[in-house]
């Protein structure tokens, strides 16, 4: 091991998102109401009990590659504090998205349950 | 639709949605601050904590740009340009890299467009695939390739089911005597059948027809509608006088070979009553569909057999035998000769990616701090890579610039040329096909020499490496070792090119050292093309001596002979022979080439008389002539190798000889034995010929002049002399019998200066390759050799540590190209004459000359290393 990483703090205790998990919780999330970038990583962090800590460099890259999908539309608006931002809402194609992501979400974590229960 | 917008926007209005990104950016660490604020935080704690939460804006910001629609085509537009720019930095790298794959690029280009025009490009006939040539065997005689005689022919023709339909041809000289001067054209004697069975249409009048067998019509060939009638449109209708017969012009054909490269196409009846014994006539045959050449091969079997009971005495042993129209393109060996030198092009071109990538390596070393600068904001691995595969890319693609000009003007140089075996030369051009194969090797040799520098990149310690600058660190100690390897394969590259070199000049020089036998220096040789009238009443003979009568009166001229095919470049006619007493070798007999000479001819060759007697005007042609009685009494000369074959350990002279036995089984006395000759070609050994006298039956029509000094200045006069004894006498192919040689060599003489000039690019940059890597080398290990100086090692001590080091993977790759031209050499069997493949000499002066080269490119940085100075050297760390 090098050196150097003896130094390095040890890392945050986070799950590594899974693949897809961050667009379905952002689809989640914006299906309540339309939000900025913060608005949306401080939910999420909210309703996964802080499990997830979405951190900008894999927000903003996703956020734009689902508004390039046509599943979420942005504008800018103000902020509860009164400050300029720019606002995620979902489109159709969004809402519908979500709906078939929680079912594959929901068979999935229905067959991992299992399998985990009975071994 | 949506993602065409997106990608258009993407590209267009990269500003402004860059732009919106900034701004997006911005309001988020607005808002993060905001947080901390109403958490309690001062502003100035809050702006700290929120820049540190949001990261590095910059990886962000190259993030989403990744992910963006059109990311790829954007990212290649923008590094594009910088690609141009970076080699624009660095002229002199670029121009070395630029000439070297030009070099590659330009040489494997011209190869390959004589490759396509010789080998690849299909035959000018409607569906090929189904066209054979149909020949006779007599195996019993071993003869396996045979013409057809007539009658045979018409037989196939009635008989055979197999073929669509079948044509035959039966080609010949004669002398074209209408408006302008006397020509000695190449006519062919066509069936009506012939052109539509080959599916060739006349681009001008019509063709032969149906009856038309005895008309006095002709088609012309197309070089000599244009060479002779300068491409007249309105030739049709004209009248050509071939041996004093009017034929009307009907049709021209299309350019092409082989078959239809014949000067006049005249008609040929059916005649199913003809000939059987002669055999003339080449025949083509065009498969009906579905019919295989197995099924086609089995039918003229069965028609064989009932041919040989029909004529149990003509067609005795008779068979047949059909080639597919692939093999009219070029010989054999032409297809081996240019492989082999597609080959070495290639391996040359695989060399220069060695030396480029390793220049690429050199600047990457250079560009550290750049490139790590690069990926700390933001830059992924992928796009660093791609980076410099583009530049590379970049590199081949001007490369091939200029190789295609290089390429252009040496076509033009080629189409001139006329090298024997090597067909269609004058029809080499860089077409579609040749433009395709160029850009894929451009593109090979792009992503080739891009290769190990993109992979090279500093991935790792990118702090470490911006701290350090350009300063050398363990990354560059591993990049030393590619760049060996490099070294390594380069010089084994190498080494398979220069031994193939070396041995094809090795066969050259063989070849030229061969015992010829005769002798070539001061010999005028040229050729008389008879009228058929020179055969009647011995006018041919009258004029032969009356010719060379005057002939040797000339004060420039030694002796003067005349013979029936020219030595080595002249067709060669053939007979089986025996002796009369007794069989001298089991099995068939013995076949062996026969000339009809004049008593002068040997003298004038330089062929000596090793027993017996020459030729004198006793002596008559083995022929008899028509109207007179039958000769009592013939005599032959044999060649030594002959005499030696037939009567062995016996005198020849005197002894009796069978001639064409088996066919007219002609007896004849043998009265002199002459000395070998290579007469075949300097790469066929000696040749077994029997030596016929000529008369008034055999009138040969090569003429050799021995000459007291240059035999062209001889030329003029010997012109205005046949001119006086004949006007309408046309003269053909001038040559010294030195340029005879040559030409009949010139396609290894081609092989030998290709293969050397390959083989010395070759050592030019696997020696350049070498310097590269040690100057390198020295200008890492400056520091540590100032040290090993400061504590007492010597000059010579340095530059022995520095040569061991470059020359270690010289060696290696000398081995490792000695290994594997061991095994690959046997591949050159068919360009070698006279040298084995694995030639301990030629390996043995290759590994020398690449172990010299190698020391000496080691040699200058070795020196630049023992000058160094230590307290220069030891103030640089």
């Amino acid at each position: 091991m090098p050196i150097d990483n003896l130094y390095e703090p040890p890392p945050v205790a986070n799950i590594a998102l899974l693949q897809g998990t961050l667009d379905v919780l952002i689809l989640k999330v914006l299906a309540l109401q339309p939000m900025h970038g913060l608005g949306i990583s401080r939910r999420i962090a909210q309703v996964t009990n802080a499990t997830f800590q979405v951190k900008p460099g894999s927000l903003f890259p996703a956020l734009h590659r689902m508004e390039e999908a046509g599943w979420l539309t942005s504008e800018w608006g103000e902020s509860e504090s009164n400050r300029h931002a720019k606002f995620y809402r979902l489109t159709k194609v969004g809402v519908r998205k979500l709906k078939q992501e929680t079912d594959d979400w929901r068979r999935i974590s229905a067959a991992m349950a299992g399998a985990l229960e009975i071994s | 639709m949506r993602w065409v917008i997106t990608i258009w926007r993407n590209l267009f209005h990269k500003r402004a949605v860059d732009q919106i990104l900034d701004e997006e950016l911005r309001s988020y660490r607005q808002l993060l601050e905001d947080e901390k604020i109403a958490a309690g935080a001062d502003s100035q704690i809050a702006q700290r904590e929120a820049a540190i939460e949001l990261g590095g804006i910059e990886v962000i910001k190259e993030q989403v740009r990744d992910i963006r629609r059109g990311a790829f085509l954007d990212g290649s537009w923008t590094e594009l340009r910088q690609a141009i720019r970076a080699l624009r930095r660095n002229p002199g790298m670029t121009a070395m890299c630029v000439v070297m794959l030009a070099l590659g690029i330009g040489a494997s280009t011209i190869i390959f467009s004589v490759f396509e025009a010789a080998l690849l490009r299909p035959l000018p006939f409607r569906d090929a695939g189904r066209l054979v040539e149909v020949v006779e065997t007599q195996l019993d005689l071993g003869m396996d390739e045979e013409n057809l005689s007539e009658a045979d022919f018409w037989d196939l023709h009635d008989r055979t089911e197999s073929f669509e339909s079948v044509g035959a041809y039966n080609g010949f000289q004669a002398n074209l005597t209408s408006d302008g001067k006397p020509e000695k054209v190449s006519v062919a004697q066509v069936t009506l059948e012939f052109f539509r069975t080959l599916g060739v249409r006349p681009i001008l009048g019509r063709d032969f027809s149906t009856g038309e067998g005895n008309a006095n019509i002709a088609i012309l060939g197309n070089q000599f509608w244009k060479a002779r009638y300068g491409a007249d449109a309105n030739i049709i209708g004209r009248v050509l006088r071939i041996k004093g017969i009017g034929y009307t012009v009907v049709g021209v054909l299309p350019r092409g070979e082989p078959w239809i490269d014949a000067q006049v196409y005249l008609p040929y009846p059916y005649h199913p009553a003809a000939e059987r014994g002669n055999r003339e006539f080449s025949a083509v045959g065009r498969l009906k569909k579905g019919v295989t050449p197995e099924a086609a091969r089995r039918e003229l079997q069965r028609l064989a057999a009932v041919m040989r009971a029909d004529n149990p005495q003509e067609d005795k042993g008779l068979g047949f035998n059909i080639f597919p129209s692939r093999r009219w393109i070029a010989p054999e060996e032409t297809g081996a000769a240019l492989s082999i030198l597609l080959v070495a092009v290639g391996l040359l071109v695989i060399i220069a990616c060695g030396n480029v990538a390793n220049l690429l390596l050199a600047r990457g070393l250079a560009r550290r701090r750049e490139i790590a600068l690069r990926s700390a904001l933001g830059a992924a691995r992928a796009r660093l890579v791609r980076f410099g595969m583009l530049e590379s890319l970049l590199l081949s693609a001007l490369g091939a610039v200029v190789a295609l000009a290089l390429a252009a003007v040496s076509v033009r140089g080629i189409r001139t040329m006329e090298i024997p075996g090597i067909p269609r030369l004058d029809e080499v051009s860089l077409n579609p096909w040749v433009l395709c194969f160029s850009c894929g090797v451009t593109v090979f040799t792009g992503l080739l020499c891009g290769l190990a520098p993109a992979f090279q990149n500093p991935l790792q310690g990118v702090a470490a490496a911006l701290r350090e600058g350009d300063r050398q660190t363990g990354a560059s100690r591993r990049q030393g070792r590619v760049r060996s390897v490099l070294v390594s394969a380069e010089f084994a590259l190498a080494f398979l090119l220069l031994v193939s070199m070396g041995l094809v000049l090795r066969s050259f020089q063989g070849l030229l050292k061969e015992q010829r036998g005769f002798q070539t220096a001061h010999r005028l040789m040229f050729s008389l093309s008879y009228p058929d009238s020179y055969r009647q009443n011995g006018r041919g003979k009258q004029s032969i001596d009356s010719l060379l009568e005057e002939l040797s009166a000339h004060p420039g001229v030694v002796s003067s002979g005349a013979v029936s095919s020219r030595p080595v470049e002249g067709p060669d006619n053939g007979m089986n022979i025996d002796a009369a007493t007794h069989s001298a070798v089991s099995g068939p007999p013995p076949r062996s080439s026969w000339r009809v000479i004049t008593p002068g001819y040997l003298r004038t060759v330089g062929l000596p008389l090793l027993r017996g007697r020459n030729f004198n005007s006793t002596d008559k042609p083995v022929w008899d002539e028509p109207g007179q009685p039958m000769l009592s009494h013939r005599t032959v000369m044999f060649s030594s190798a002959l005499a030696m074959l037939l009567f062995p350990n016996e005198d020849p002279i005197g002894k009796h000889t069978i001639l064409w036995k088996g066919q007219f089984n002609r007896d004849a006395e043998v009265v002199g034995v002459v000395g070998d000759s290579l007469e075949r070609g300097l790469d066929h050994g000696p040749a077994l010929t029997v030596y016929i006298t000529y008369g008034r039956v055999a009138v040969p029509s090569e003429f050799v002049v021995e000459t007291r000094g240059d035999p062209k200045t001889v030329f003029p006069d010997v012109r205005a002399l046949i001119q006086r004894l004949d006007p309408n006498l046309p003269i053909g192919e001038v040559r010294s019998f030195d340029e005879v040689i040559s030409h009949s060599i010139s396609p290894q003489r081609i092989n030998s200066i290709v293969l050397t000039t390959f083989g010395g690019f070759a050592l030019l940059l696997a020696s350049f390759g070498i310097y590269g890597v040690l100057s390198y080398l020295v200008r890492r290990r400056t520091a540590e050799i100032g040290l090993r100086m400061a504590l007492g090692a010597s000059e010579w001590d340095i530059l022995k540590m520095i040569v061991a080091q470059g020359l270690l993977p010289a060696l290696l790759g000398i081995t490792l190209g000695g290994t594997i031209a061991c095994w690959l050499s046997r591949y050159l069997k068919s360009l070698l004459f006279g040298v084995q493949p694995i030639d301990l000499l030629t390996y043995a002066a290759v590994s020398g000359m690449l172990l010299v080269t190698a020391a000496f490119a080691c040699f200058v940085p070795g020196h630049r290393a023992m000058k160094t100075d230590p307290a220069i050297a030891l103030r640089l760390e």
